[in-house]
This record gives C-alpha cells, structure tokens and sequence, in this order.
C-alpha cells in the first residue's frame, strides 16, 4: 500500500465554501424533487425517462459540476461530485446514475487538455436545455475485460476502429451503456483494428446523431430504473481525427485514469443508497413497539443499528478521503478509490438488507419503499469495477511503492 | 541520445520558456488570480523550476513549497513541449506527475501556448537534441 504525502486538509465536517453551496442545493433538489417521485420512476416502463427531472438538475449545475469554471461549469471537483452523488442516491441512485454518466463521458475531454476537443464538446453543458453524455465501454464478450489492465489481453471481438483518411471509421456493439438512449455524445472505446486491445484499444468522441449510431433497446433493470441502460451499434461511423482523445492505442490508459477518478463518486453512490436504507430503519425502530418497548432498545435491534450506521460512516470517510487525494493528484490515485468503492458497494447491500429485515413486512411491501433500496444496492457492484476486479487493482497496489517518488518509471 | 545532457542545458530552455510565460499577461494574470505558485521538477537531468506571478527561479534558488507541483522526465517534458507526445497519455501512464489542486492545473492548459509556440527555437538554439 502506498500512503503518499497527505493532500491539502479536507475539513469532514465543514467543506470548501463552494462544495458546501452545492451540496445544500443538491440535497435539497434531491428532497423536494427526487425523493417524492422515487417510486413512481421505478414503477414506470423500463425505457420511460423523465426529462422534466433532468431539466431542474441540469438547471442546479449537474450536468456540468467537474467542469473548470472557465468552462461553464461549477469547478467542485471530484469532492463536490460526490457529495452530490450520496445526496442524489438517498433520494433515487437512478437519478444520481444519469449526472454521473454524463460526468464520465466528459472525462475523457478533461484529460485530454485538447483546446479544440474542449471547445467543440463541452460549451453545450452550459446551454439552457439539458444535455447528457455516456460513455461506453462494455460488450458483449468483453466487461471488465476492458475495465482493468490485468484482462485487457484476454477481450475478444472489441468494436472496431480505423483510419481512412481525415476521419476513423466505427463498427461494432456496446451493450448497458447509461445514458446512451438520451445522450448526446458518447466517449466510445474501441480498439484499433488488427491489434491487441491491450495495445490498441483507443477513445474517440461521437456524436450520438452521426450517421451509422443506432441506439437500441433499453434494458429492463433489476434496479437504478429512472436511468436508461441500452445498446449501441455503430455502423461504419465516420468521426474527425479530431475525436480522437490521445493517440491511437491510448484507450487503456485514459481508462484507467477515469476510472480512478470516477469510482470514489460511485462509492459516494452507494453510500447514499445505505443512508437511505439506514435512515428508513432508524425512523422506524424508533416508533415501532414490540415486547413493550421500541425496536430500538431491544439489544440485538441495537446492535444492527449501530454496525449499519458505522458502516454508513466509515463508507463516508473512505469515498470523501479517495476524493480529495484524486483532486489533488494526477495521474488520479488508483488504491483509495478502489478501496473506497470495494467497501461501499458491500456495505450498501448489507445495510439495505439489514433495514429490510429490521421492518418485517413492510420491508418486503414495495409502497413502503425499500425493496427497492434493496434491488438498488446492488447496482453500484456491477459498473465501474465489479467487486472482484477492484480486489486484484487493491492488491496490486499493496506490492507497489509510492508512484510520485518513483524516478526510475519517469 | 538523450535530448537533454546536462541540467545547465535544460535550466536554460525551460527557465526561458517559463520566462517567456510570465511575460504573457494572460498566464501572469491567471497565476496572480489564483494564487498559484508551480514547482516543475524534471528528472534526468535534474532540474527544477519554480513559477510564479512575477518571477522563475531555478535550482537552488527555487523554494520547496509550492501549491503544485509537477514531476517528468525531460525527455518527457521535450515531448509534451515539442508536441509528440499527447497528455493524457503522459499523466495516464504516469510519465507526469501532478500534485496540487489538480482542477487548477486543468485550467492553465489553454493558455500555455505561448510556450508551445517558441519551444522548438529555444531547444534547438540550446543544442537540444531534436
């Protein structure tokens, strides 16, 4: 494990002025707009998308949060994304999913440092109507076969990309892509034709209206249902060499500084979702009377409590500390997000079970609300590094050094 | 053959790249709107460089404290400057190294032209292998 020099003091309990600000307007637009119409979104059909929601949240700034203000956007950092997150989760992680799609899929334009990559992608973020990104990654035969380093080599039949010309050319299929039935532009992953994905895997920006992009059907989710998951196929799609982010067969590395960059905010996903379970709970065990007193001063009730709420806290910590430390770094640390989103997505489930156990049947009753925590907790295991790739990320990084003082790897 | 062979080769071309910089009210401004100071340490050779609104200073002279610090090889410094080298593919692979509030360093990227724009002439009058 590498414990580098400490980044700047991160004050838990009183943020940076503009976090705290953004935090405030988040958690209330997450009470007064998000939470009440939680089960109604989760009882729609699987491809209903409520816009009318993404309107008001585009117009609090989340949609452009992580942008640099002399971009249009609020400057927050990954610090503010995520107490965004866990505000938008304990109301809805569906609704918390759709801002932090988009949040990915500028990502790759971010890092990029490319001025006209910039210019021509990320202004319409600060527009009137609402705008959405995605970014995607996952196939058919190949999920984290593209998410860690370790499996790259092993992922077949990646989407395809080419030079012909002044422009690359696109063919292939991405499946349970969020946002990609609503998005505007995607940051696609596809691998140079003829290579190895380990070597040729390359990102490039498209326009989801460009001519050979169909977007496909919508899958019927177990949870995180407010957000769309599809498919999309790309048919001899033609883009600008400008679309390229990096070079050709620099796919792999931007990836896996996105990813480090982005897995504390679904840490901050799933902390949100146990809150929510933990709160429910709480209120709960306080006014429920069983064997002449509350739930909540029989012992054994006690005792679940009080683990679901130090879980709910240590989760806290961990995704606000892996924050700061990728606000204050580049290349973003890979260990503490990792750890951070290792720990969360666990918690989450067990926290949400524990609440429905902790209601008997209304528990198990969906108009009480958290059967669907439940089915929701599960969600934040599958995207941004499943629990198992992120064990062998962590554990690489037990056996490596301090990367900043590594001259030799410079 | 390295681009650079001595740290007296490389304090001359990136101290006056980074004079040239402080010199363009743009970037000047923006360091002095930020608060921003910014110690370069390039490695192979050794050579440091800090920033800041009103003034470069090299080697010794350059305090340890700063509010970022960016860390590469000179060869990789050479690379970015010259154009060659991409970066995200620098920062990704680690050949750069960033600590500091990384948003602010994003924000400065635009406005480094300046730079990219005199590099090839100061390196090559240097002596600085192409």
């Amino acid at each position: 494990m590498s414990i580098i020099e400490q980044p700047p003091e991160l004050n838990f309990d009183d943020f940076p002025p503009e976090v705290r600000q953004f935090q405030e307007v988040v958690r209330e637009f997450a009470r007064e707009e998000v939470a009440p119409r939680a089960l109604e979104l989760d009882q729609e059909a699987h491809d209903h998308f409520a816009w009318d929601l993404v309107r008001k949240g585009h117009a609090i700034g989340l949609t452009r949060a992580m942008l640099p203000r002399e971009q249009g956007g609020l400057g927050v950092g990954v610090v503010g994304a995520c107490v965004a997150m866990e505000e938008l989760a304990a109301a809805c992680p569906g609704v918390a999913l759709i801002f932090g799609a988009t949040m990915l899929g500028q990502a790759p334009v971010l890092l990029s440092g490319d001025n006209e990559l910039t210019a021509r992608f990320l202004p319409q973020f600060s527009g009137e109507e609402p705008v959405l990104a995605c970014n995607a990654v996952c196939e058919e035969e190949a999920g984290t076969d593209l998410v860690i380093p370790q499996n790259t080599r092993y992922a077949r039949n990646v989407t395809t990309i080419r030079r012909d010309g002044d422009e690359y050319v696109i063919n292939g299929h991405k499946r349970v892509i969020t946002n990609a039935a609503v998005a505007n532009f995607s940051a696609v992953f596809a691998n140079v034709e003829g290579s190895s994905p380990e070597s040729g895997l390359t990102c490039v920006m498209v326009p989801l209206d460009t001519p050979g992009v169909t977007r496909g059907p919508v899958s019927d989710k177990m949870g995180y249902r407010a957000c769309l998951g599809s498919e999309l196929t790309f048919e001899d799609v033609r883009v600008p060499v400008g679309n390229l982010v990096g070079g050709e067969g620099e796919g792999l590395d931007i990836l896996v500084a996105q990813g480090n960059m982005a897995r504390s905010s679904v840490a901050a996903v799933s902390t949100g979702v146990a809150r929510h379970a933990l709160e429910t709970a709480v209120e709960f065990c306080g006014e429920r009377v069983q064997g002449g007193a509350p739930l909540r001063e029989h012992q054994m009730t006690a005792r679940k409590l009080a683990e679901m709420t130090s879980k709910v806290d240590a989760a806290r910590l961990l995704y606000l500390y892996a924050a700061n430390k990728v606000d204050n770094a580049l290349p973003a640390p890979e260990y503490e997000p990792a750890v951070a989103k290792f720990f969360a997505d666990r918690i989450a489930i067990e926290v949400a079970g524990d609440a429905v156990s902790l209601m008997g049947s209304r528990g198990f009753i969906r108009e009480f609300g958290l059967e669907k925590v439940l089915r929701d907790s599960y969600g934040a295991r599958i995207y941004e590094g499943t629990p198992e790739a992120l064990a062998i990320a962590i554990t690489d990084c037990l056996y490596r050094g301090d990367d900043f003082d590594d001259d030799d790897d410079l | 053959m390295a681009t650079y062979e001595t740290t007296e080769q490389a304090e001359h071309v990136f101290g006056t790249l980074f004079r040239i910089l402080i010199e363009d009210e743009t970037f000047s401004s923006r360091l002095r709107e930020t608060g921003l100071t910014v110690r370069l340490v390039h490695k192979k050779p050794d050579c440091t460089i800090f920033v800041s609104p009103d003034e470069v200073l090299i080697g010794d002279e350059a305090p340890a404290d700063s509010s970022i610090t960016i860390k590469m090889s000179c060869e990789t410094a050479h690379k970015l400057w010259m154009g060659t080298l991409m970066m995200p593919t620098a920062v990704a692979t680690g050949k750069v190294r960033i600590r500091g509030k990384v948003s602010k360093v994003l924000e400065f990227v635009p406005i480094l032209q300046p730079a990219f724009d005199r590099y090839p002439e100061i390196a090559a009058s240097s002596g600085a292998a192409a």
